[in-house]
Order: C-alpha cells, then sequence, then structure tokens
C-alpha cells in the first residue's frame, strides 16, 4: 500500500467520521433549544465556558452530555446476553456511518488530486437500502439481548415498522432513478442541475413519501414506536446506560444525517444552489455548503415535526404504510413512466442514454403539453391520495373538539 | 374543503407561531430565568423572600389566578396582628392530613377586628416540605382565616428551619388575596356579609322574641297580680 492511497483514503473518510458526529453534537443542542422554543420555554441556557457564568446560549451543553455519558456506570442486566448487548449499539452506528461513504460529498481539500470519495459506486442508492436495512438487525439485536420485557417490545415494533417503511421508501427512491437514468448519486445530483426533482408532481409526491417513511425508518416522532417513553420506558435502548447508551443516540442521529443526505441527493439536488463565483477560494466549498445546509433543513423539519405531531397508534402505523404509502409510491411509479414517455415522446429509449436527459425533454416539448402533463399528474396524485385516506378510513370527517375553544 | 392532511399543516402553524412568539413576547414564557446569586446572598428561609406584597405580587401575577400553592393567614386591612381572623381554634391543626401545622393558643384574648375579645395564634407555623397543597385547611375554617396563596418561591438552602414558614411570614392582607384571587376573595367575601347578615338578623329576631317574651312574662304575671288583686 502506498503513502498516496493511506492519504487518500484519510482525506475521503476522516472529514465524515469528524464532521459528523460534531453536527450531531450541534443538532441535539438544536433540538432541544427548538422543541423548548415550541413548549414555551427557554431550553439549555447555562452551560456555556467551564467555570465562568458565560451561558453562549447552552451550546455548552452536548460536551457536557458526552462527559456525563463517558463516565457514567456501565449497567448490563444480570439476565442479558453480554456479547450481543455490548454489540448491539456498535451495529447500530457502523450501516449509519457506512452510508454517509455514499453521500456526493465533495470535500475541497480532495479537489487538487483527482475526486476522491470514500466511495464511489454506479449502484450507491441500491447499496443505501441495503446497509440501511441493516440498523434493523442491531435494534432488535439490542431489544433481544437485554432481556427485558420493554426492550423486547420495542425491538418488535421496530423491525415491524422498519421493514414496513423500507418499501415505501424504495418505490419512491424508483421514481428518481426513473427520472435520472441512473442509480449513482453522482450521475443522480447532475441529472438535477437543470431541474430538482422536488419540483416535478412525481417527484414532488415521492419526496413525500420518501420524507415520511425516512421519518419511520429513523424512528423519528410521530413514528417513535419503538423508543415510546410514554409506553415502553425507552424501548430498545431501556437496558442501556453510559457510553451504550451514547453510541446507539450518535447511531440515530447519523441515521438522520444519512437518510436526510439520500433525500437531499435523489430530490433536492445535491449540492447544486447559487453562490458560485463569489471569490475563487470560497468556489470549491459552496457544494458542500449547500449540501450539508440543505441536511440541515430537512432535519429542522424533522424536529418541527416532532414538536407538532402526536405519536401514531401501532396499527394506524402498519395500515399507513401498507395501506397508504406503498399503494401510492407505485401509483406514482406508473405515473413517472407515463408521463417521461410522453414528455420524451417516442425517443425515451434514445434519450435516456444521454446525460440532462430530463433537461432535453424538456427543452423539446411543447409548454402546454408541459403544463397539463404537470397539472394532470399533480390532480391524480391528490385524488389518489384523498381515495386511498377515504378506503382507508371510511366516513372519517374531521373532528369537532367539543371542549376545545 | 379539507385538504388531504391539512391538520399536520394547522398543527405546524401552531408550533411556529410558539416558536416564533416565545423568542418576542416575555410573557409567553413559563419559566423564569433566575438571576446568578452567590449563596450567602441568597434568602435563608421563606420569610427572607421580599415581604413587601407588592415586590411579591410581581412573582405571583406571572402565575395563573387559578394558582393555589401554599397556604396563608388573613388579616383586614389594619396592623396584621391586630386584625388578624385567626381565633386558634386549631380545628386546621387537627384536620390537617400531613399534619404540618403547629398552632399555640395566646393564654390571654384579644381584640379582633369586629371588635370581639377572641384568642389569637401566638404561634402557627406550617411546615413546606410536609404541606402537600390539598387546601383542607382551608376547607374546614370557619372564619375564613386561611387560604391559598400562589406563591411558588418556596426554596431555602436550610433545610431545617427555613422550611418552617411562621405566623408573620404567613400573614397577608385581605386586599392582596384580592389580587392574587380576585373571584375567589370576592366570593368569600360575599358569603362572610351574607353569613353576618343572616346572623346579625337572627340575633335581632331572638332579641326581638327574647323581649316579646320578656313583655308577655311581664304582661301575664301583671295580670295574675291584677287577679290575684281582684279575688
Amino acid at each position: 500500500m502506498s503513502f498516496e492511497l493511506i492519504k487518500d483514503i484519510l482525506l475521503a473518510t476522516v472529514p465524515l467520521l469528524v464532521i459528523f458526529p460534531s453536527l450531531f453534537a450541534f443538532t441535539t443542542w438544536m433540538e432541544r433549544k427548538a422543541l423548548a422554543r415550541i413548549q414555551n420555554r427557554i431550553g439549555p441556557n447555562k452551560t456555556g465556558i467551564p467555570c465562568t457564568r458565560i451561558g453562549l446560549f447552552g451550546l455548552g451543553q452536548p460536551a457536557a452530555d458526552g462527559i456525563k455519558m463517558i463516565f457514567k456506570e456501565d449497567i448490563v442486566p444480570r439476565g442479558a446476553d453480554r456479547l450481543f448487548h455490548l454489540l448491539a449499539p456498535i451495529l447500530a452506528l457502523i450501516p449509519a456511518m457506512l452510508i454517509l461513504c455514499f453521500l456526493p460529498l465533495e470535500f475541497p481539500w480532495t479537489k487538487s488530486m483527482q475526486p476522491i470519495h470514500a466511495f464511489l459506486l454506479d449502484s450507491a442508492v441500491i447499496f443505501f437500502f441495503a446497509i440501511s436495512g441493516l440498523a434493523t438487525l442491531a435494534i432488535f439485536m439490542a431489544g433481544w439481548a437485554s432481556r427485558n420485557k420493554y426492550s423486547l417490545l420495542g425491538g418488535m415494533r421496530a423491525v415491524a415498522q422498519m421493514v414496513s417503511y423500507e418499501i415505501p421508501l424504495v418505490l419512491s427512491a424508483v421514481v428518481v432513478v426513473m427520472g435520472a437514468g441512473s442509480l449513482s448519486a453522482e450521475k443522480i445530483v447532475q441529472e438535477q442541475n437543470f431541474l430538482w426533482f422536488v419540483f416535478t408532481p412525481w417527484g414532488f409526491a415521492a419526496f413525500v413519501i420518501f420524507f415520511i417513511a425516512a421519518l419511520a425508518e429513523t424512528n423519528r416522532s410521530p413514528f417513535d414506536l419503538p423508543e415510546a417513553e410514554s409506553e415502553l420506558v425507552a424501548g430498545y435502548f431501556t437496558e442501556y446506560s453510559g457510553f451504550k447508551f451514547a453510541l446507539f443516540f450518535l447511531g440515530e442521529y447519523i441515521a438522520m444525517f444519512a437518510i436526510s443526505g439520500l433525500a437531499v441527493v435523489l430530490f433536492l439536488g445535491g449540492g447544486n444552489g447559487p453562490g458560485a463565483g463569489l471569490h475563487p477560494l470560497l468556489d470549491p466549498w459552496v457544494p458542500v455548503v449547500w449540501f450539508i445546509a440543505k441536511i440541515f433543513g430537512l432535519i429542522a423539519l424533522m424536529i418541527w415535526l416532532r414538536g407538532t405531531l402526536p405519536r401514531l397508534r401501532v396499527d394506524q402505523l402498519m395500515a399507513f404504510a401498507w395501506k397508504f404509502l406503498m399503494p401510492l409510491s407505485i401509483l406514482n411509479i406508473l405515473i413517472t413512466g407515463a408521463a417521461l414517455h410522453l414528455l420524451a415522446d417516442g425517443r425515451l429509449e434514445a434519450l435516456t442514454r444521454r446525460p440532462n436527459h430530463l433537461y432535453k425533454m424538456i427543452e423539446g416539448a411543447n409548454p402546454a403539453m408541459i403544463g397539463v402533463l404537470w397539472i394532470g399528474s399533480f390532480l391524480i396524485l391528490y385524488a389518489a391520495a384523498c381515495g386511498l385516506d377515504n378506503l382507508n378510513r371510511p366516513g372519517a370527517k374531521p373532528r369537532n373538539y367539543k371542549y376545545a375553544e | 374543503m379539507n385538504i388531504l392532511g391539512g391538520g399536520i399543516f394547522k398543527g405546524m402553524a401552531v408550533t411556529l407561531r410558539n416558536f416564533v412568539g416565545s423568542y418576542f413576547y416575555k410573557e409567553r414564557l413559563t419559566t423564569n430565568d433566575y438571576e446568578w446569586r452567590p449563596k450567602d446572598k441568597l434568602p435563608q428561609s421563606i420569610g427572607d423572600y421580599p415581604k413587601e406584597e407588592g415586590e411579591q405580587l410581581r412573582d405571583t401575577t406571572t402565575v395563573n389566578h387559578y394558582s393555589r400553592n401554599f397556604p396563608m393567614l388573613l388579616h383586614d386591612t389594619g396592623e396584621p396582628m391586630d386584625t388578624i381572623r385567626c381565633v386558634a381554634c386549631q380545628i386546621c391543626e387537627r384536620e390537617c392530613p400531613p399534619q404540618c401545622i403547629y398552632i399555640e393558643k395566646s393564654t390571654e384574648k384579644k381584640e379582633n377586628a369586629g371588635g370581639k375579645p377572641q384568642f389569637y395564634p401566638a404561634k402557627f407555623d406550617i411546615d413546606v416540605s410536609v404541606c402537600m397543597s390539598c387546601q383542607i385547611c382551608v376547607e374546614v375554617c370557619p372564619f375564613d382565616a386561611i387560604v391559598m396563596n400562589s406563591q411558588f418561591e418556596l426554596s431555602t438552602p436550610n433545610r431545617f428551619g427555613g422550611l418552617l414558614v411562621r405566623r408573620d411570614d404567613l400573614l397577608k392582607s385581605n386586599d392582596y388575596y384580592h389580587q392574587i384571587h380576585p373571584q375567589e376573595a370576592a366570593t368569600r367575601d360575599q358569603k362572610m356579609a351574607d353569613e353576618k347578615a343572616v346572623k346579625e338578623a337572627k340575633k335581632k329576631a331572638a332579641a326581638e322574641k327574647s323581649k316579646a317574651a320578656a313583655e308577655a312574662k311581664a304582661a301575664a304575671e301583671a295580670a295574675n297580680e291584677s287577679k290575684e288583686g281582684t279575688e
């Protein structure tokens, strides 16, 4: 192994290992602050610089939490399977960290040489889903190895939920793969130079489905049943304390980053964004900054939803995945196919071989036809969603709350 | 017309309003930010908290007027100990479920606000650490002398003596009571006035009755005498 290779490997992986865990620390602070403000509280505001009374808006809170976690006693229940109890948090973190490698983040210090990625794959999207499925295993392992009824219930819920929601997640990503004509994250981002997929009707529907499924995949509220505090103590990590608990927490947040990163790649144009050409030194940073800003936008949305929505019931959760999201995403695939075919005007085969084919299709098409297609497919999807909702909950009407106001 | 998923957006609008509002409107915040004070500057007992009722109001007005936290003793307008309503009957002491009230009856009587000689509590302490805010003392008091306060600043660094609230710290004027619990105070005053009126009417009736009885007796005696005289 040459020195150059080792240097390249380090340059590609170390930023991921440094940047995302520190962003995790920042996100926990952001989440606590935002949730506090939503509930008309102040949130952490005293933990700043140690030994002084400088609060810094509580920015020291993650560091204080980290120190506390490291020095806490690590308790393993007597009946627990010690090996798997130890392995579970590590295994929960590994897939989350691996997924980060597939994100097309180009750090400027790799630009001077040939562009290196941590993991450049032609089929990154498939690998993403393959590896993110492993997190389920780790969570069930934690639930099983703890030998605690709440942990086991949490683990079982997690498996049911994550397996169910993986299907709409993958099916909505298929729409983007059809539009971009590639499975590579790089190519999908390039395809969106002209138009982000979220601005197409099928892309928008797919984005909504993807985002909902992503919330469920990362066990975020309103789909946080596996760790429902009010029902299961803490779900699958009831029996974890100290640094193992911190690892679970880290894994969960890294998974949030990863899945938001994938949403950014698939629907929000990756690192595309205005701002290039301000200064030659700043230019290489623009895509990275845009990418991370978009991830943070999605995470802010997740926090906002967590502060807003109550938790679903288990049967509602399952019904929502299988009876609502899945038929809708299958219909969305059909609509995408039809729309792309109409746009390409019979030249679909020829166009998908070339880059920027969506751009070429739209450029060559009749504007009236595009308008009809856009509004039409949006209406079809909306009607289908309303119809599915009616089928699932026949006769459901908005409720009149007797005691509200 | 209802948009599919519109309820989610409605809820998100509410949370956004709370989020933004909490930065601009101080009164939205449900928690107070405390100024840092060195340990020796901290109040050593509950009595050390601002004694002026205006000062206390600043604390308690941030609390909704339905809040009831800890008992206080009422006095009418005037010097607290001259107009205290409590007559040290010790009913509350007996009824208190966690037994946190300690009363010592005075040995001699003193005139109260009504100008009537009454006993008064020489000692009236309530232990904060034991009190469970059940308000039973308020229910059983026949003199409307003890009611609930909404003051919540009850912590002290002194675990033993500091948590025992003394009579003088418990004494609050009826005006203060009107300020913190306006509705309840008005009803209570109305009830007291009604009771007083009923009592007075009864007294009057009883006086008239006894007067009438005395007159009748006198008349009967007179009749008797005259009867005897005629015989």
